[in-house]
């Protein structure tokens, strides 16, 4: 009944890195299984082509999150030890952009490319390169980027929180809007098949 | 003669399981590759109270790089130090790090079960490699100055944030989307 | 039976989609996620636990951690910034009562808490055992207990023997003073002047606290 178990001190830092490991072997494999090793895969999302990004991410969100929801109402889990990183709204918003012109220009996110880079792709391998570029110059300018790096502090903040609705309804409302844009995906990718016929 | 015929029908059976293992397979339905990665957030939730991430196990390589190369600069500035911790252990010795080098064998084993390690540069047709490179070199930097702006990319928050009903995940996620969608029209050539 | 039949003739991915959407509406009839952690309080484990006095924690000991450095733990003073600011524990950090919910401390470190006499900390303990934090503890006899036992300890000038040379020793690491035991006076002890309170930055004790990052 005491999940999560790190926390409660079940296992050290040591035996926590071979469960990294294992994790990121799953994860890593799913993310392969699904198609993530190509970059034109991943990039035909956003020419409604081919949505997989899009269906993939929204019911592993579903899923994580209805199995969380769950284990936490029968006392599996102690949800207010899950680490929920703080939100500081303008500087996530302003990354996102920048990171959604990234995502379509390189082909891949961080996650997906190693992916690549370990299936093959000499385009990942030069993506990743990109990233510890990036990483690095964000850095170096961190002193001057630090005062809208920490604008807008939000705190620890869930929508539950935001809205005033209970976490049950929250949860609803995502399958609800989940599934409302499977079938929107599913919509879009007839079209355009059609369109381009049947290509 | 029956050496001879048994001998061909061989060969004939050895290039059809080779061609058949050169074809790769299929990728698995999105939805049910979704659940899967779904119950491997799951798993980090239950066992370390954590979900997942990758850009910042880039981050802790380039510190212990500059820790490396010129620990005095990197001491001084207030990102990379952090990462580095007290100097006690390395910051190489952390959970993303070895989170992501998961990752990398993770992907390897699903791609060669499905036959799909091929050494290639993945773009559309209309493009050549040289210029595919650099366009994945320029997006893989604007990739890693977003991530670090947004405090994690989309495993870190869009997948992990997403599914714990975070607030500034969710902002960042619907960011993401609009920002591709807003730039996809100047990438057609590369893509489609 | 119809339906059954129905159900089976739907496509994988609607079956899915389905599946979803049962859980997703149970969802709204369910309740509080945050809630299920609180129904594992055991009543009979928590009278155990003061029965055996195994959720105190004697001013010794704490002296001891103290003494060594130890950070795994947490000692929170409970009292009002007033009495917090003329004297508290070194090391201590001071939440009052109503603000220990919204505060920093999480259910699996470990609290000790001390008010002046143990009477507000018991109350406190209850308070975050029943929100499940896991490792809770009282300082033994509260602030006071902490003067008696260590600020100003009675030691017998007359016997020499160790236990009183340790307890005089511990005395002066915190700044107090041991009292002669011909001299004692109880109203004298408590016009003995508290020792100061070291700075955090010349205090070598407190704990440091770098942060792990967990985000990605």
């Amino acid at each position: 009944m005491n999940a999560p178990y790190y926390k409660f001190g079940y296992f050290n830092d040591e035996v926590s890195l071979i469960i990294a490991f294992i994790i990121g072997i799953g994860f890593g494999f799913f993310l392969e299984r699904a198609g993530f090793g190509s970059s034109r895969k991943l990039a035909s999302q956003f020419y409604f082509k081919d949505m997989a990004v899009l269906k993939v991410m929204f019911s592993a969100i579903v899923t994580a999150m209805i199995g969380l929801y769950y284990l936490s109402v029968l006392g599996f889990v102690d949800l207010s030890l899950v680490y929920v990183s703080p939100t500081y709204i303008i500087p996530q918003i302003t990354g996102g952009l920048i990171l959604g012109v990234g995502f379509v220009i390189g082909g891949y996110c961080p996650g997906t490319s190693c992916v690549a880079a370990s299936t093959g792709k000499i385009d990942g391998m030069i993506y990743l390169l990109g990233v510890i570029l990036g990483i690095f110059v964000f850095g170096e300018l961190f002193a001057w980027i630090e005062p809208f790096f920490y604008s807008t502090p939000m705190g620890k903040i869930i929508l539950p929180e935001l809205l005033n609705l209970p976490y049950g309804v929250v949860v609803f409302a995502v399958v609800l809007m989940a599934i409302g844009a499977f079938a929107a995906a599913e919509w879009v990718e007839k079209k355009t098949a059609s369109k381009s016929g049947g290509n | 003669m029956t050496t001879i015929t048994d001998t061909i029908r061989n060969e004939v059976i050895d290039k059809t399981k080779a061609k058949a293992e050169k074809t790769a397979q299929p990728y698995w339905n999105p939805y049910l590759s979704g659940i899967g990665l779904g119950l491997v957030l799951l798993a980090a939730f239950v066992v370390m109270g954590r979900g997942l991430g990758a850009s910042g196990a880039f981050t802790s390589l380039i510190s212990a790089g500059m820790n490396a190369v010129a620990p005095e600069h990197t001491a001084a500035n207030n990102y990379f130090n952090e990462y580095i911790g007290d100097g006690e252990q390395s910051p190489l010795k952390d959970w993303l790090v070895f989170e992501v080098i998961g990752v990398f064998v993770g992907g390897f084993i699903s791609g060669s079960l499905a036959n799909r390690i091929k050494k290639s540069v993945d773009k559309g047709p209309r493009i050549g490699s040289h210029k595919r490179l650099l366009f994945a070199f320029v997006g893989g930097g604007l990739m890693g100055i977003g991530a670090k702006l947004a405090r994690g990319c989309t495993s870190g928050q869009a997948l992990t944030g997403g599914a714990l009903l975070n607030l500034g995940s969710w902002a960042f996620m619907m960011a993401v989307f609009a920002g591709a969608y807003a730039f996809a029209y100047f990438m057609r050539r590369q893509w489609t | 039976m119809k339906l059954f039949e129905k159900l089976v003739k739907l496509s994988l991915n609607k079956r899915l989609a389905l599946t979803a959407a049962m859980l997703g509406v149970t969802a709204l009839f369910v309740g509080n996620p945050y809630h299920g952690a609180k129904l594992s309080v055991d009543k009979a484990e928590l009278a155990l636990m003061v029965q055996k006095e195994s959720d105190q924690i004697s001013p010794i000991e704490i002296a001891e951690w103290i003494i060594q450095n130890k950070i795994d733990y947490r000692l929170i003073d409970l009292r009002d910034e007033n009495d917090f600011a003329e004297y508290h524990i070194p090391t201590a950090e001071n939440i009052i009562i109503t603000e220990l919910g919204s505060s920093s401390l999480m259910r699996n470190e470990k609290i000790v808490l001390y008010s002046k006499d143990g009477i507000h900390a018991a109350k406190a303990w209850f308070l975050l055992k029943a929100d499940n934090y896991k490792n809770v503890y009282t300082l033994y006899g509260g602030l006071n207990a902490w003067k008696d036992k260590i600020l100003f300890p009675r030691v017998s000038e007359t016997i020499d023997n160790s236990e009183a040379v340790k307890i005089a020793e511990i005395s002066k690491f915190f700044g107090g003073q041991p009292q002669n035991n011909s001299q004692t006076e109880t109203a004298a002890k408590y016009n003995n002047p508290m020792p100061k309170i070291s700075t955090p930055a010349a205090n070598p004790l407190t704990p440091s606290k770098k942060k792990k990052k967990e985000g990605c």
